[in-house]
């Protein structure tokens, strides 16, 4: 049954996404189905493209700055425990934040929970993400580290708050740059700012302690660190894992809000 | 009789005329309210129930709220006042390509857009020939759905979308595609979907397929129902008020360009001809 009035509560909401569920898992399907269907190389280029930008860095901070490299050993490692899941963080919000418009044929055709156009991007980068994790294993034996045992839950808790975080993001990019197109640019500057404001090439223990507090605050900053805790359990810290999993709530819901008071303007601007 | 398988109760959706709107902030927190400045009612109080088996033809001119109508029962759009409730399923002949996609070949976009719209992997498989046959593109199943023609495209997507085992169908103007011999088989389709007492929602502009198909009219006018009765009764209505050929023309150019002119001017209704260099249009508007 399908009753088209604006005010649907949040449980409504819920249960319709759950009640789409099986529509979902094939949108994911078809967004890598898409991705990997029009390039000779295909699934290749979720392992190679992290690898590559990776071994760039690599190259550029062990080799140039060989004295002082900025992470843990061995840095590649450490980079790439970094990357991909930052890789994920960066493609999501970048795509979330067009995913109203490049769908809305679809969004004018079909009767779904409108948040599906934003969770599926990101599930189908959270799978990539996946998809590139053997290449951190590859490393991973091929330096001999030794993973400590609390990856077990680590990297699954990391995945959650990343997720929620990237959730509540999207869904309020998705509408706003809808109503206001000049945002996709703000976004782009910003990625790009928030990669370089998160230990992504460098750890923070290098940092002056006057602005560690940045990176405390930053929750992309706490997230990355617990998902190379499970590497370097050094860098696990509960504290700052809880507090970036508040904050992520806390996004969600706001996130979600925003995309709910504007979903019917939005509709009628796609 | 029986429970309405559409009501549509005090429906209004308002539109912006000019480009820009209100401003974030007022959205989020404002929301409901009236018309403002540069804002027109696209729907306004339209009320009415549909029961099962009805066949129902949508007329007016360009304009006046027949898409958006279709679009509120479809659910694609939300009504910014009363309510738009359909028990059971939709198929939407609206936009019937929107599912597809460039890059995969005919056949995962078979099982996609069917998949899109509800249908169970079995479902499909079962009459996944059908469709083929149906669209008669048994030698392109394995081509990229991008390589078809513009034709061919519009083929697959009305056979997937009319094979969907909804109890709804909504029609808006998608029979002006393809070839003479499709357009054929797609009415024998509909009219085999009728008889199966499935229920019919067309906006068109043929006298004769509204009356080949709809048994009931409703009849738009800016935005308004002015007429909801058998179909011949609103065809008859909506032919006289159109009046001949020369003065409906004439009467829709003189709109069209007072359409334009507002849209870009926002202004009301003076009658100078100015062309459109004010782009600032909201604020002129009070």
């Amino acid at each position: 049954m399908v009753d088209s009035s604006y005010t649907r509560s949040p449980w409504a909401r819920v249960r319709a996404i759950w009640g789409a569920r099986r529509i979902f898992l094939l949108l994911v399907r078809r967004d890598l189905k898409v991705r990997y269907a029009n390039s000779v190389l295909g699934y290749v280029w979720t392992v190679l493209d992290p690898l590559l930008m990776s071994l760039v860095y690599w190259a550029v901070f062990t080799m140039l700055f060989a004295r002082d490299v900025p992470g843990d050993d061995p840095y590649i490692v450490f980079l790439l425990a970094g990357m991909l899941p930052w890789q994920w963080f960066n493609s999501t919000v970048s795509q979330s934040a067009k995913a109203l418009r490049s769908s809305s044929r679809l969004i004018r055709s079909t009767n779904l929970p409108r948040e599906i156009w934003v969770l599926r991007v990101v599930a189908s980068n959270a799978v990539e993400y996946l998809f590139a994790l053997p290449v951190l294993a590859g490393f991973l034996i091929a330096f001999q580290v030794p993973l400590h045992w609390n990856m077990l839950y680590t990297l699954p808790l990391a995945f959650v708050i990343m997720a929620v975080l990237l959730c509540g993001i999207g869904l309020a990019l998705s509408v706003l740059t809808v109503l206001v197109p000049d945002l996709n640019r703000v976004v782009a500057i910003f990625l790009r700012l928030f990669f370089y404001a998160s230990p992504v090439l460098y750890s923070t223990t290098r940092l002056p302690e006057e602005i560690r507090w940045v990176y405390v605050a930053n929750p992309v900053s706490d997230i990355l660190q617990l998902f190379r805790s499970g590497i370097f359990p050094h860098y696990l810290n509960w504290l700052h894992v809880g507090y970036a999993a508040a904050v992520s709530v806390v996004v969600l819901a706001l996130g979600w809000w925003i995309f709910a008071r504007l979903e019917r303007t939005v509709l009628k601007e796609l | 009789m029986s429970e309405p398988i559409i009501s549509v109760q005090d429906v209004s959706v308002r539109f912006h005329r000019s480009r820009r709107h209100r401003s974030i902030r007022d959205l989020v927190f404002r929301g409901q309210g009236g018309v403002r400045a540069g804002e027109f009612w696209g729907l306004r109080h339209i009320s009415f129930d549909v029961q099962p088996g009805e066949a129902i033809g949508v007329v007016g001119r360009n304009g006046q709220g027949k898409s958006t109508l279709l679009k509120t029962i479809a659910g694609v759009l939300i009504p910014d006042e009363g309510r738009a409730v359909v028990n059971g399923g939709v198929a939407p002949l609206i936009e019937i390509t929107g599912g597809f996609v460039g890059d995969l070949t005919v056949r995962d976009n078979i099982y996609l857009a069917a998949g899109l719209h509800g249908m169970s992997k079995k479902q499909i498989a079962a009459s996944f020939d059908e469709i083929v046959e149906f669209a008669e593109i048994e030698d392109f199943v394995d081509t990229p759905y991008k390589h078809l023609s513009s034709g061919m495209k519009v083929r697959v997507a009305f056979s997937v979308v009319s094979r969907l085992n909804e109890p709804i169908m909504l029609v808006d103007e998608v029979l002006a595609v393809g070839d003479r011999a499709f357009r054929d088989k797609c009415f024998e389709r509909i009219d085999e979907m009728l008889s199966e007492g499935r229920t019919l929602f067309m906006v068109s502009h043929s006298e004769a397929n509204l009356t080949r198909f709809c048994t009931r009219g409703l009849y738009l006018r800016e935005g308004q129902l002015v007429h909801d009765g058998p179909i011949a009764e609103v065809v008859e209505k909506y032919f006289s008020e159109s009046g001949d050929e020369a003065a409906l023309r004439r009467r829709h150019e003189r709109r069209m360009r007072r359409m334009r002119r507002r849209g870009l001017l926002g202004d009301e209704d003076d009658d100078e001809d100015d062309e459109d260099d004010d782009t600032d249009g909201l604020r002129s508007v009070v």
